[in-house]
C-alpha cells in the first residue's frame, strides 16, 4: 500500500513544483509596490513568529512542529524546499536568539556578567554569519559556460601571467608548459612569466620554450605590483591570471572567454582553486578525497551564491579579467594583502559585473604544513579585515544591497576567531566558577537552543552537503582560531597592524612528527576543558540532591565532552603525517600503452601520474620486473606520446614507471597529456559518502578521539626520546629508522 | 555480403597480417567471416593453422572448375579461409590469364557462395597494381588501403587511389575507402610528422587510431595464429579491435546488397 502512494505523492509534488514556477515566474514581481507590501506583510509576519511569547509546552510544540516540517521539506528536491528550509531554520534562530536576548541577560554577579556578554556576543556574531550564509549561498547561480564564437579569428587577445617570486623553477614549469599547450590561437596569446626574482635560470628557461620573461627593477607591492607593471606592457583584451603552481588545462580560456562576449560588463570571470595533494588536514586527518577540504565551501558554495548577487570576488588566480576595467581601477588593488577580493570590490564600485563558473580548470598544490596553512589563512583574515577598514563595502558608492551583504558575510567570517574561543571555554565559566551565563532551566534553554542548533544544522547540510560536511566547520576553525584572532582584531584596530610572518611551504615531511608549538593552543584549551570535566564531576557528586544543579551540570559536561572532542581532532590535524613524496601523484584513469625491450606492447590503463611517472595497472597474469626499461605511451586525443622510463616498483596487477630523463619537448608533451586534460579534475568528488548531520557528527568525533590517543602516543614516545636524549641514542633511532 | 578489399600499394606494409587479423576481430563481434587469398604468396592462410603443405586454394579449383566450396576452410577464431593455393607457373599464368578475360568472375564466385547479407569477406591482394587487385577491387564494397608512416608510403598512395576511382569508385554500390596506417611507432619523430601530414590529407577516411609496430604481430605469424590469439592484450590487439569495430560501422552503414549477379 505504501508503495503505491508513493508515486501519486511525487506527481503531487511535480505539479505543484511547476505550479509554483509559473507564481514565481508571474509578471506581478516586477511591480515595485507589490513587492514592497509583501515584503513588509513577510517581515510583520516573521516579527510575530519571532517574538510572540509562548509557555513551556507551547514553545515545546511549536519547535516540534516546525522541526517535523524542515525534515519532511528536507526529503524533496529542488531549491524551493532549500528555501522553505531556510525560512524554518531563520524562525527558530530568530525566536532563540530573540527569547536569549530578552529572558536571558539579567545577570546577578559580574562574572556571570561578564562571561554572560561573551557568549551572547559570541551568539549573535554566529547567528549573523548564519543569516548571511543563507542570503549568500540561497540559490547558486550554476552558470554554465557559453560557447566563442565559432569563427577563430573574432577571438580576443589575452595575456596570460603567470607571477613568481623564489619558487623553484620545477614548480612553475609545468604551469608554463600548461600555458603552452592553452588550446588557443597562438597569435592571440602571449604567455609572460613575471619573474620577481629576477633569476637567470628563469630566463633560460623562457627563452627556450619561447614564452616572455617579464620583470621591473623593484618589487613593490608584491603579487598585484608585479602584475600592474606587466599591464603596462602588455596589450591583450583579457588578461588570464596563474599562480606559478596553479597548472591551467587545455580548455580554459576557451571555457572562460565565453561570457565576457555576451556580458560586456562583465569584468572578471573566477574559476576554483583546486588542490591535487592533500592539504594539512586531509594529510592529518586522513580525509584527501573523503570530506571536502575547507576551501570547498568558498568554491563549491559560496562563490556560486555570490554570482547571484553579483558579487563573485576575485580570488588572485585562476581567473581572466577584462584589461580595459582593471585599468580603470588602476590596476590591481594594492592597499591591502588581500589585493584579490579588493581589486573585485572596486570593479563592482564602477558597475562592473564578475561572474563565477565552478568548474575546476586549473591545479595546483595545496599548503604542505600545518603551520604553512594557518599562516596562510591569517594573511586572508587579517586582508579582509584592511579591507573592512579602509573601504568598507557597507559604505560607499556603487554596490547593491546584495553585493554588500556578500562582502560583509565575506569579511565578518573571518571574525570567528573569538567566538570560536569562547564556545569552546564557556561551559567552563560555570564548571570552575558556577557562574550562570544563562539565566534559565536548562530545560528551558534546551527547547529553544536546540532547535536553532538543529535546524541550522540540517538546513547548512543541505546547502552545504557536497562541499563541507556537517560540523567539519567546528574542526577547520577550531584550528584557526588561536591564531587568527589576534591579526584580525589587530587589522580592525589599525588596518596595518597584524602583520604576521608566513612560514614557507615545507616541501617533503621526512618523518611523522608532532607539531607541539603550533598546537600548543588547542593543548592548552584541552587541558582546561579536561579539568573543568573533571571539576564539574565533582560538583555532580557533592551536588547530588539538588536537582537544578545536577541538570546544568549535566548540560555543561555535555558541551565540555563536545569541545574535547573538537579540539581533540584541532590536535590530530597538528599531528604532521609522514610525506616523502616530493611529487605528488594524481588519480586518473587513461588509456596508456607499454612498449618492452623486446617490442612487445602492453595495451592498460594508467591508475595515477605524477611528474616523475605514472602508476599503470596491469592484467591479470602480467608481471613486470623490476628496472626493465620501458616506453610509455599517452595519448590526446589521437596524437601519442613516447616517454623513456623504467620500472620502478612492481607488484601484481600495477606497476610504477619512473621517467628517466626527459626533454623539454617530453616534459612539455607530459603536462598537455597529463595536468592540461581538459577532463582532468573533473569528476574529483566522485565516491564520496552523502553528508547527514549525523554522519558528520560521527566522523568528526571519532577523528577526535582519535586525535586525543594519538596525542598521549606522541607524548609517550617524544617525552622518552626527551628523557634519553643522548648523541649515541640518536645514532640508534636513525638505524633503526633505516 | 558486404566485401572488403585489402589493398596496399606497396610491398610489406603488414597487409595480410593485418586482413588475418581484422577477419579474427569481426569473427569475434558474432559476423561470419570468410577471408579469401587472391596473393600468390599464399600467405594468409598461415595466419589461421593451415598447414603449411596444404596446396588447395581457389586458383586450383577455379582451373579444375571445382565448386569454391572445396577449398574452404575452417581457421581458427572462426574465420572461414579460401587461399589462393599452391600452383605451378604455367597454372598461375592460366588463372591469371583466365581472371584478365573476365571481370565478373570474382562476384560471380562468391555468390556461388550463397551467403546471408550480413556475411563478411575480406579479399587480401598483392601489393600494388596486378590482375588480382584490380579484380578484387571490380568486386569490393569496401576498399580498405594499408600505409605505412613514410614517405613512401604517402608518395603511392595517389597511385592507389587511381585504381580505385578506376575499378570500384563507378559502381553504385561500392560504398567508399578507407585507410589504416599500420606499423607505427610514435617515439619516432618522423613517424608523428608523417602521420599528421596523412590525417590532414586523408580526413575522415583514415581509422582514427593506428596499428602501433609491435614485435607481437611477427611472432604471432611464426606461431600460425593470429595476434589477436596470441597476444590480446597487446597494444596492437588493442588498436586492431578498435579497427574492427570502426572497419564494421563502416560497412553496416551500406545499405543492403542487391544480388549483382
Amino acid at each position: 500500500m505504501r508503495s503505491a502512494k508513493i508515486p501519486s505523492q511525487e506527481t503531487e509534488v511535480s505539479v505543484a513544483t511547476s505550479r509554483l514556477e509559473r507564481i514565481v515566474d508571474a509578471g506581478i514581481w516586477s511591480s515595485r509596490i507589490v513587492v514592497a507590501a509583501l515584503t513588509l506583510f513577510a517581515a510583520f509576519a516573521l516579527y510575530f513568529v519571532v517574538t510572540v511569547p509562548l509557555a513551556f509546552g507551547q514553545q515545546l510544540a511549536f519547535a516540534t512542529i516546525c522541526f517535523v516540517c524542515a525534515l519532511g521539506f528536507r526529503r524533496l528536491q529542488g531549491q524551493y524546499a532549500t528555501l522553505v528550509m531556510i525560512m524554518l531554520s531563520v524562525t527558530a534562530s530568530g525566536r532563540y536568539m530573540y527569547w536569549r536576548l530578552t529572558e536571558t541577560t539579567y545577570w546577578e554577579r559580574p562574572l556571570d556578567a561578564a562571561w554572560g556578554l561573551l557568549l551572547v556576543t559570541a551568539e549573535v556574531y554566529a547567528t549573523l554569519v548564519l543569516m548571511l550564509g543563507y542570503f549568500q549561498t540561497a540559490w547558486p547561480l550554476k552558470r554554465k559556460p557559453l560557447p566563442l564564437p565559432a569563427d577563430r579569428s573574432a577571438w580576443p587577445t589575452v595575456d596570460v601571467f603567470i607571477p613568481t617570486y623564489n619558487e623553484p623553477l620545477s614548480v612553475v614549469k609545468p604551469t608554463i608548459y600548461a600555458a603552452l599547450a592553452l588550446d588557443y590561437p597562438t597569435d592571440k596569446l602571449a604567455i609572460h612569466v613575471l619573474d620577481d626574482g629576477r633569476r637567470p635560470e628563469f630566463k633560460a628557461f623562457c627563452e627556450e620554450v619561447g614564452v616572455n620573461w617579464t620583470i621591473r627593477t623593484h618589487n613593490r607591492h608584491a603579487k598585484a605590483g608585479n602584475i600592474n607593471e606587466a599591464l603596462k606592457i602588455t596589450n591583450g583584451e583579457y588578461l588570464a591570471i596563474f599562480d606559478c603552481d596553479h597548472i591551467p588545462t587545455r580548455s580554459f580560456l576557451q571555457i572562460c572567454l565565453g561570457w565576457f562576449l555576451r556580458d560586456k560588463l562583465l569584468s572578471m570571470l573566477q574559476t576554483p582553486h583546486h588542490f591535487f595533494s592533500p592539504d594539512p588536514f586531509e594529510r592529518n586527518l586522513g580525509t584527501f578525497r573523503k570530506v571536502p577540504n575547507e576551501g570547498e565551501l568558498f568554491y563549491g558554495l559560496v562563490q556560486d551564491g555570490n554570482d547571484l548577487w553579483n558579487a563573485t570576488f576575485f580570488c588572485g588566480s585562476c581567473a581572466v579579467l577584462r584589461r580595459s576595467m582593471v585599468e580603470e581601477i588602476g590596476g590591481i588593488a594594492v592597499e591591502t594583502v588581500t589585493e584579490d577580493a579588493h581589486t573585485a570590490l572596486k570593479l563592482h564600485r564602477l558597475g562592473y559585473t564578475t561572474a563565477y563558473l565552478a568548474i575546476p580548470q586549473a591545479a595546483g598544490l595545496a599548503t604542505e604544513s600545518l603551520s604553512g596553512h594557518i599562516g596562510q589563512r591569517i594573511r586572508w583574515a587579517r586582508g579582509m579585515t584592511q579591507i573592512f577598514r579602509i573601504d568598507n563595502p557597507l559604505t560607499g558608492k556603487g554596490l547593491k544591497l546584495g553585493q554588500r551583504l556578500c562582502y560583509l558575510n565575506g569579511m565578518l567570517h573571518f571574525f570567528y576567531g573569538v567566538p570560536r574561543l569562547v564556545f569552546l571555554t564557556a561551559p567552563l565559566s560555570y564548571l570552575f566558577f558556577g557562574a550562570h551565563v544563562i539565566e534559565a532551566a536548562a530545560s528551558t534553554i534546551a527547547i529553544f537552543a536546540l532547535p536553532h542548533m538543529m535546524h541550522a544544522s540540517i538546513t547548512n547540510s543541505r546547502m552545504q552537503r557536497s562541499f563541507r560536511h556537517s560540523f567539519w566547520a567546528e574542526v577547520y576553525e577550531s584550528v584557526l582560531a588561536s591564531y587568527i584572532t589576534a591579526p584580525t582584531l589587530l587589522a580592525v584596530i589599525n588596518p596595518k597592524l597584524g602583520k604576521f610572518n608566513v612560514t614557507a611551504k615545507g616541501g617533503q615531511i621526512a618523518k611523522a612528527y608532532f607539531d607541539w608549538s603550533i598546537s600548543r593552543p588547542y593543548l592548552f584549551l584541552l587541558l582546561l576543558n579536561l579539568l573543568g570535566f573533571i571539576a564539574g564531576a565533582v560538583h555532580i557528586g557533592l551536588n547530588w540532591h539538588v536537582r537544578s544543579e545536577v541538570q546544568t551540570t549535566v548540560l555543561n559536561l555535555c558541551w565540555t565532552v563536545y569541545n574535547m572532542l573538537i579540539l581533540g581532532a584541532s590536535v590530530a590535524a597538528a599531528s604532521e603525517q609522514r610525506q616523502v613524496r616530493s611529487t605528488h601523484r594524481v588519480t586518473m584513469k587513461m588509456p596508456v600503452m607499454l612498449k618492452f625491450a623486446t617490442g612487445r606492447t602492453l595495451a592498460c590503463e594508467t591508475i595515477d601520474y605524477s611528474e616523475g611517472g605514472v602508476g599503470v595497472k596491469l592484467p591479470n597474469g602480467i608481471a613486470v620486473p623490476l628496472h626493465e626499461r620501458v616506453t610509455v605511451s599517452l595519448f590526446r586525443g589521437d596524437e601519442e606520446f613516447a616517454f623513456p622510463a623504467t620500472v620502478g616498483f612492481s607488484e601484481p596487477g600495477r606497476v610504477g614507471l619512473r621517467f628517466l630523463q626527459l626533454t623539454r619537448e617530453q616534459e612539455y608533451d607530459f603536462v598537455k597529456t597529463t595536468f592540461a586534460r581538459a577532463d582532468a579534475w573533473t569528476g574529483w568528488s566522485e565516491g564520496r559518502l552523502a553528508d547527514t548531520p549525523l554522519r558528520g557528527l560521527s566522523h568528526v568525533l571519532l577523528v577526535g578521539t582519535r586525535g586525543i590517543a594519538g596525542l598521549f602516543e606522541h607524548l609517550y614516545s617524544d617525552l622518552r626520546t626527551w628523557t634519553s636524549k643522548t648523541p649515541v641514542d640518536a645514532k640508534k633511532l636513525t638505524t633503526k629508522d633505516q | 555480403m558486404k566485401v572488403i578489399t585489402v589493398v596496399s600499394a606497396k610491398g610489406g606494409v603488414g597487409k595480410t597480417t593485418l586482413a588475418a587479423n581484422l577477419a579474427s576481430v569481426l569473427a569475434s563481434r558474432n559476423r561470419r567471416v570468410i577471408v579469401l587469398d587472391l596473393d600468390p604468396q599464399n600467405a594468409l592462410r598461415l595466419h589461421f593453422g593451415i598447414p603449411l603443405d596444404s596446396i588447395d586454394g581457389i586458383s586450383r579449383a577455379t582451373l579444375s572448375q571445382s565448386p569454391w566450396q572445396t577449398v574452404m576452410f575452417d581457421g581458427i577464431d572462426g574465420v572461414t579461409v579460401l587461399p589462393y593455393g599452391a600452383v605451378v607457373e604455367d597454372d598461375r599464368r592460366r588463372f591469371e590469364t583466365l581472371v584478365d578475360g573476365d571481370p565478373a568472375w570474382l562476384a560471380r564466385s562468391l555468390n556461388s557462395l550463397a551467403l546471408d547479407a550480413n556475411d563478411i569477406v575480406i579479399v587480401d591482394t598483392p601489393p600494388g597494381s596486378s590482375v588480382y587487385t584490380r579484380t578484387a577491387l571490380t568486386a569490393a564494397h569496401f576498399a580498405l588501403n594499408v600505409v605505412l608512416a613514410d614517405a613512401a608510403s604517402y608518395a603511392a598512395i595517389p597511385g592507389m587511389e587511381r585504381m580505385i576511382d578506376a575499378y570500384a569508385a563507378p559502381r553504385r554500390d561500392f560504398a567508399g575507402q578507407g585507410y589504416i596506417v599500420n606499423q607505427v611507432d610514435q617515439s619516432r619523430q618522423l613517424s608523428k610528422d608523417v602521420l599528421k601530414v596523412l590525417r590532414d590529407m586523408l580526413g575522415s577516411k583514415l581509422f582514427p587510431g593506428v596499428i602501433h609496430q609491435d614485435e607481437g604481430i611477427a611472432e604471432s605469424l611464426a606461431c600460425d595464429t593470429t595476434l589477436i590469439h596470441y597476444d590480446p592484450l597487446s597494444q596492437a590487439a588493442a588498436d586492431l579491435r578498435a579497427c574492427g569495430d570502426w572497419l564494421l560501422a563502416a560497412i553496416d552503414a551500406i545499405a543492403p546488397s542487391r544480388n549483382v549477379a
